[in-house]
C-alpha cells in the first residue's frame, strides 16, 4: 500500500525514555524497510535497544520521533483502541516463554485473536484447528498447555499468531526456552512458513539464528550499525555492511 | 453487527475465563465470597421475616373486620406526642352510645366496650388478667365471631344488668377443663369476686399480634358499669355495610359532635379510629425495619466488596503478563476492563446466589422453630441477587480500571 510497496517502513525512528531527571534514547533513528515475504532478524546484545524496536514494530509501543507504517497505516497519532486493532489484524506475536493461557487449550489459545475480532464461534473453530493443523498439532488440539511439550507449546504460540492470517509474524527470542532440537525444529517451522510466503520477523541475541535468516539487522546502542545477509551480520564485527 | 458480535464473544469468553478462575482457585474464591454470602443471607432473612409478618398481619386485620369503626377518646397508636389532647377529653359513654343506635341510618350494628383486666375463677380454678369486656349484644356484629353453645348476651341483660357472662375459648377451656360445652352453659364463675352465670361461649378466633383473641369474658355493659365504675371511658364498635365506611365515618361524625357539643370550627374531640389505621403504624414500623436491615446489610455488602476488591487487586496482579499478552493479541482497553468486570460481578453474584438461598433457608427454619412467619417473594430473590452483583461491579471497578490501564509493554516484560 505504501508507494515503494514495503510491508514495513520505518524512518528516522527515535524512542526516548526518562529515566529520572535523565532522557535515554534507546532508539536513535532506525530507519529500515521490510517486504512482503522476507524474513529478517533483528540482532543486538541487552541494551542494544532491539525490544524497544520491537515493541514499536509490534504497535505495542510508538515511537517517540519519526515515521512507522504498517501495511499502510501510520500508526502516529494512533489511540489506543485503533492500536489494539492493528495489532489483531497486522501482527501475529511469538513470545519466548510462549504465553498461553494455563487453563485453556491449545484451541482456545489459538481462538483467542479471532474472539477480540468480533468473528463468529463457527468460523473461529474452523480457522483454529486449520492454523493448528498448519503446524503439526492436529492431535493435540484439546490438549492444555500443561500437557504439551515445550516445542509443541511453542508450535500452539505460532498458531495462535498466524489464525488471524496477519501482515507480520513477529518472534521475540522464539526458541530462548527451548533445548537445541527443539529450536532447531521451531526454526524449520519458520522456514516453512517463509516458504509458504509469510512475512517473518525475529528478534534475538542468538548470531546462530541469524545466521539462519536470509536478511539480519544488527543494532547497537539505538543504531543500526548493520543490514545485510544474515550469515554476515552474524559473524560479529567480521565487515558489517553499513546502511547508508 | 461486528462491534455486537465482537462484544457478545468477549463477554463470552470473560464469563468463561471468571467461572475458570474461580475453579482455578476454589479456596481463595469461596474465602472471597464469604463476606457477601454472610451479608446476602443476614439481609434475606431478616426481609422474608418481615414480609411474612406482614403478610400474617394483614390477613389478621381482615379477620378483626375492616368495615368497623371504633370510637374511642384515644387514637390507636398515637405515636405524635401530643398525648394531652386526649387525656383531657371527656369520656366516651353510654350517651354517645344511645345517639348512635337512635340517629344513625348507616350503622348496622353498635356495640359498646368497656374494659378492664380481672381474676376469673370457679372451684379451685383461678385465672388471672383475663380481659373482661363489658358490651351488648350487637358486640357480634361489630366485632365478628360466632357463639358455639349457649347464647349471647341480649337486651335483657343489658337493661336489667344481669350477672351474665359469655367466656372465649381459652377461659371456657380452662376453667372446665374436659367438659363438653352443653354442660358449661348455666354453671356459675366469679368475676372479680362477683358471682355470674354463664349464658354461651364463644367460638375459637385465634391470635393477634401474638396475643390471643380468647382470653376474655364479655358481660353486658350495664353490669360492667354497676361492678367496675360507670365513668370510665368506653369504646363503641359501630359496623358499616360493605363499602359504606366513609359514609358511616361522615355521619358518627356529625353525630357526635351534636351529642357532645362541640363548637363549629373546634376539632373533635372524639377519634374514629379504623383497623388500617393499624396497618399503617405497623407498615410505618416495618419501613423503619426495612431502612435497619438495608443499612446493616449495605455494610456487609461493603466489606464483603473490599474483600472482593482485595482479591481482584492480586488477581491482577498475578496475571500482568496474561494481561500483556491480551493486548498484544488486539485486546482493547474496554475488553480487559469488562473482563475483570465480569470475574468480580460473577464472583459477587454467585456470593448473592447463595447467600439468598442461605437466606430463605435461615427464614424457614426460623418460620418452623418460632411463631414468626417467612415469605419468599422474588422481590428479595431480586434484591440479593443485584445487590451482590452491584457491590461485584463496584468494587471490582477500581482493579478492573488498574488491569485496562497497564501499558503493554510492561505488562509482557513483568516477571
Amino acid at each position: 500500500m505504501t508507494p515503494d510497496g514495503a510491508l514495513l517502513s520505518l524512518d528516522g525512528i527515535t524512542r526516548l525514555y526518562q529515566v529520572g531527571s535523565e532522557v535515554v534514547r534507546a532508539l536513535d533513528g532506525v530507519s529500515f524497510d521490510v517486504q512482503r515475504g522476507e524474513w529478517l532478524a533483528v540482532v543486538g546484545q541487552s541494551g542494544s535497544g532491539k525490544s524497544t524496536l520491537m515493541n514499536i514494530i509490534g504497535c505495542l509501543d510508538t515511537p517517540s520521533g519519526g515515521v512507522y507504517r504498517v501495511n499502510g497505516h501510520d500508526v502516529r497519532g494512533l489511540a489506543d483502541d485503533a492500536l489494539a486493532d492493528l495489532r489483531n489484524h497486522e501482527i501475529g506475536f511469538v513470545f519466548q516463554t510462549f504465553q498461553l493461557l494455563p487453563r485453556s487449550t491449545a484451541l482456545a489459545n489459538v481462538e483467542l485473536p479471532l474472539i477480540y475480532r468480533g468473528l463468529p464461534r463457527r468460523e473461529r473453530r474452523l480457522r483454529a484447528e486449520a492454523a493448528l493443523r498448519s503446524v503439526g498439532l492436529a492431535d493435540r488440539m484439546h490438549h492444555r498447555p500443561n500437557e504439551l511439550s515445550g516445542g509443541q507449546r511453542q508450535r500452539v504460540a505460532i498458531a495462535r499468531a498466524l489464525v488471524g492470517e496477519p501482515s507480520l509474524l513477529l518472534a521475540d527470542e522464539p526458541t530462548g526456552n527451548l533445548d537445541s532440537a527443539t529450536g532447531e525444529e521451531i526454526i524449520r517451522l519458520f522456514g516453512e512458513l517463509h516458504a509458504r510466503g509469510h512475512t517473518l520477523l525475529l528478534v534475538t541475541h542468538e548470531p546462530r539464528l541469524a545466521a539462519r535468516c536470509p536478511r539480519a539487522i544488527r543494532l547497537m546502542d539505538g543504531r543500526i550499525v548493520a543490514d545485510g545477509p544474515g550469515r554476515e551480520v552474524a559473524a560479529f564485527g567480521t565487515a558489517p555492511v553499513v546502511t547508508a | 453487527m461486528k462491534p455486537v458480535r465482537r462484544a457478545l464473544a468477549e463477554l463470552q469468553e470473560s464469563v468463561r475465563i471468571a467461572l475458570g478462575a474461580l475453579v482455578g482457585n476454589r479456596l481463595r474464591s469461596a474465602l472471597t465470597t464469604l463476606g457477601i454470602v454472610i451479608g446476602v443471607t443476614t439481609v434475606i432473612a431478616i426481609v422474608a421475616i418481615i414480609q411474612g409478618l406482614n403478610r400474617s398481619f394483614e390477613q389478621q386485620v381482615q379477620v378483626l373486620g375492616t368495615n368497623t369503626l371504633y370510637v374511642d377518646k384515644w387514637k390507636y397508636l398515637n405515636l405524635e406526642g401530643d398525648w394531652w389532647i386526649y387525656r383531657n377529653r371527656q369520656p366516651i359513654g353510654v350517651r354517645e352510645l344511645k345517639a348512635i343506635l337512635r340517629e344513625s341510618q348507616v350503622a348496622v350494628a353498635a356495640a359498646p366496650s368497656a374494659w378492664i383486666r380481672a381474676r376469673v375463677d370457679r372451684l379451685d380454678k383461678e385465672l388471672t388478667s383475663v380481659s373482661v369486656n363489658g358490651t351488648s349484644g350487637d358486640y357480634l356484629a361489630a366485632n365478628g365471631g360466632g357463639v358455639r353453645e349457649g347464647r349471647f348476651l341480649v337486651e335483657s341483660d343489658v337493661d336489667l344488668a344481669r350477672p351474665s357472662v359469655v367466656l372465649g375459648y381459652d377461659i371456657a377451656d380452662q376453667l372446665f377443663p374436659g367438659q363438653p360445652a352443653p354442660a358449661v352453659v348455666g354453671q356459675k364463675v366469679l368475676v372479680a369476686g362477683h358471682p355470674f352465670s354463664v349464658v354461651g361461649l364463644l367460638e375459637r378466633r385465634g391470635k393477634f399480634l401474638g396475643q390471643s383473641l380468647d382470653n376474655l369474658v364479655l358481660i353486658p355493659y350495664t353490669t360492667f358499669q354497676r361492678y367496675f365504675g360507670a365513668r370510665r371511658s368506653i369504646s363503641i364498635a359501630v359496623a358499616a355495610p360493605p363499602g359504606r365506611l366513609g359514609e358511616l365515618e361522615d355521619e358518627l361524625t356529625s353525630i357526635l359532635r351534636r351529642v357532645r357539643r362541640v363548637p363549629p370550627g373546634k376539632p373533635d374531640d372524639f377519634t374514629l379510629n379504623k383497623q388500617d389505621q393499624l396497618l399503617k403504624v405497623y407498615q410505618g414500623l416495618t419501613t423503619a425495619l426495612y431502612g435497619v436491615v438495608l443499612g446493616v446489610g449495605l455494610i456487609t455488602l461493603v466489606v464483603g466488596g473490599i474483600g472482593i476488591m482485595n482479591i481482584m487487586m492480586v488477581s491482577v496482579h498475578e496475571r500482568t503478563r496474561e494481561i500483556g499478552v491480551r493486548r498484544a493479541l488486539g485486546a482493547r482497553r474496554s475488553t480487559i476492563l469488562a473482563q475483570f468486570l465480569v470475574e468480580s460481578a460473577v464472583v459477587a453474584a454467585l456470593g448473592g446466589a447463595i447467600g439468598t438461598a442461605l437466606g430463605l433457608g435461615t427464614a424457614q427454619l426460623i418460620a418452623l422453630a418460632s411463631p414468626l412467619a417467612a415469605a419468599v417473594t422474588w422481590q428479595a430473590v431480586a434484591l440479593g441477587l443485584g445487590f451482590s452483583a452491584a457491590t461485584g461491579l463496584i468494587f471490582g471497578s477500581w482493579p478492573a480500571w488498574r488491569a485496562a490501564n497497564l501499558d503493554p509493554v510492561e505488562a509482557l516484560r513483568y516477571e
